[in-house]
């Protein structure tokens, strides 16, 4: 390399300071006085020009001006503030222990009102059951049976394989219980709403006291701040003590909301963990792939990049004088 | 998070084989077992209905222990609430209280219907972002 620059060095210089020599003299020689004598009709057009793009952009402003809008805040709702979730991080799963607390919350309060269809027993098991505790939850509940010989439909207990029973037949009953508001199944609550494990903790734990001063809350709503238009027909439902977790951690409202959040955001995402972990392996085979490639294209371009390219000129010839 | 804790996620997650248990131990499985039977067949183990009274008596005093738990959550942004930090907000939310409460109980009152929710929505906005990381801190 250093040796062919080095042949090559000399002329190339010698053409590069040829070039400025002429390119320098070209402009000296073009008169200056023709730029100032552009005709005036040149400079008037291109600032009329540039006069009316402003002005039509400016006139478009002025008509239809900036977005108007038309929610308040209370009507679009609080966002809800960002916690720092540890199974929301790149390398975290779920904490398995807090979804068995979540989904006791569940049961023992949300169950009442909100159904849970999409997760079936036997996806429980491993998660945050055992399979003896899955059985044995799913033949607390009656499902219908295949007909019979006489084509009669019976009951019988639960199986793994079985759906969480919703607490009501359908959605009409459940709206006919609940004054009218329907409540969402739960199963994908996390993926379903804006701000997702955010909003549903805010929400749960951001009843205040009363509302604010002026603020006219519906009968029958309660008011909340993260919920769009702050009238919201459930009540509050987490008190402090109001589960009793058999692993002894205190149960506080936060602490509740935390787990049943996250319980939620397992039954919206339960291949999350095998997801994370799938990225990563990804992550690893595509970087060995990527480093592969680089070293096997240096592999095959050595003979290129090191080819040395040598112009001897024919000695004894010597060539035309510059002018 | 250290980089330790990183790098031993990064190996647990690139180890392709990796145990997982949907049974419960042997040892927790009988013992469970024994607890149903002795609740359903009052015949017989008498050592192990003894066993259960003594694990209900310690959950008792657990309980009585921790008979009301105190959520952390109201404390702490009422603490940030009143913090430099969204002082600003707190002194608006409160003047906008005083004149909405006082414009209420005026009977001669002919102003715009006013409420505080927005005043409110920043006030509440600052205080638990404020507290949220102290908040997790506190829970498990």
């Amino acid at each position: 390399m250093l040796a062919t620059s080095a042949v090559r060095g000399t002329p190339l210089r010698a053409a590069a300071r040829n070039i400025v020599r002429k390119t320098t003299t070209r402009a000296a020689s073009s008169s200056s006085s023709e730029a100032a004598s552009s005709p005036f009709y040149l400079t008037a057009g291109a600032s009329a020009a540039t006069v009316a793009t402003i002005g039509s952009i400016a006139w478009y402003y002025h008509v239809y001006g900036r977005d108007v809008f038309a929610m308040t805040p209370a009507e679009e709702g609080l966002h809800p503030t960002q916690y720092p979730w540890e199974h929301a991080k790149w390398t975290k799963t779920f904490d398995h222990a807090a979804l068995r607390r979540g989904f006791q919350v569940y049961r023992e309060v949300c169950a009442a009102c909100h159904s849970l269809t999409r997760i079936p027993y036997r996806a429980l098991v491993g998660t945050m059951m055992t399979v003896d505790e899955a059985k044995a939850l799913a033949e607390e509940n009656e499902y219908d049976t295949e007909p019979n010989d006489e084509g009669e439909i019976e009951k019988r207990p639960g199986k793994l394989s079985d759906y969480i029973p919703a607490p009501y037949k359908n959605d009409e009953a459940a709206r006919a219980a609940n004054n009218g508001a329907l409540p969402p199944d739960l199963s994908l609550m996390v993926k379903a709403r804006h701000g997702g494990c955010n909003y549903i903790f805010s929400l749960l734990t951001g009843y205040p006291e009363e509302p604010p001063a002026g603020a006219t809350v519906q009968s029958g709503l309660n008011f909340n701040p993260y919920f769009p238009g702050t009238g919201i027909a459930m009540a509050r439902v987490l008190y402090d003590g109001l589960v009793e977790y058999e692993d002894g951690t205190p149960a506080t409202t936060s602490q509740m909301a935390k787990d049943v959040v996250e319980f939620l955001n397992w039954t919206a995402e339960p291949e999350m963990d095998d997801r994370k972990k799938m990225g990563i392996k990804v992550l690893i085979i595509g970087t060995a792939l990527l480093a592969l490639s680089g070293w096997v294209k240096r592999y095959k371009w050595s003979p290129l990049k090191n080819r040395k390219i040598v112009y001897n000129p024919p000695v004894g010839r010597r060539s035309p004088p510059r002018p | 998070m250290g980089i330790t804790d990183f790098l031993s996620d990064l190996m647990s997650s690139v180890s392709f084989v990796q145990e997982v248990h949907a049974e419960a131990p042997a040892e927790e499985e009988e013992s469970s077992e024994g607890g149903e039977e002795s609740k359903d067949d009052d015949a017989g183990e008498e050592e192990e209905g003894g066993d259960e009274g003594g694990e209900e008596e310690e959950e008792e005093e657990e309980e009585e222990e921790e008979e009301e738990p105190v959520d952390p959550k109201p404390k702490l942004e009422e603490e940030c609430a009143n913090s430099a930090q969204c002082v600003g907000y707190k002194h608006h939310f409160d003047e906008c209280v005083e004149r909405v409460t006082a414009a209420q109980e005026d009977p001669d009152h002919k102003g715009p219907h006013e409420d505080c929710v927005e005043e409110f929505f920043h006030l509440q906005h600052c205080a638990t972002q404020c507290a949220a990381p102290k908040l997790w801190k506190a829970l498990k």
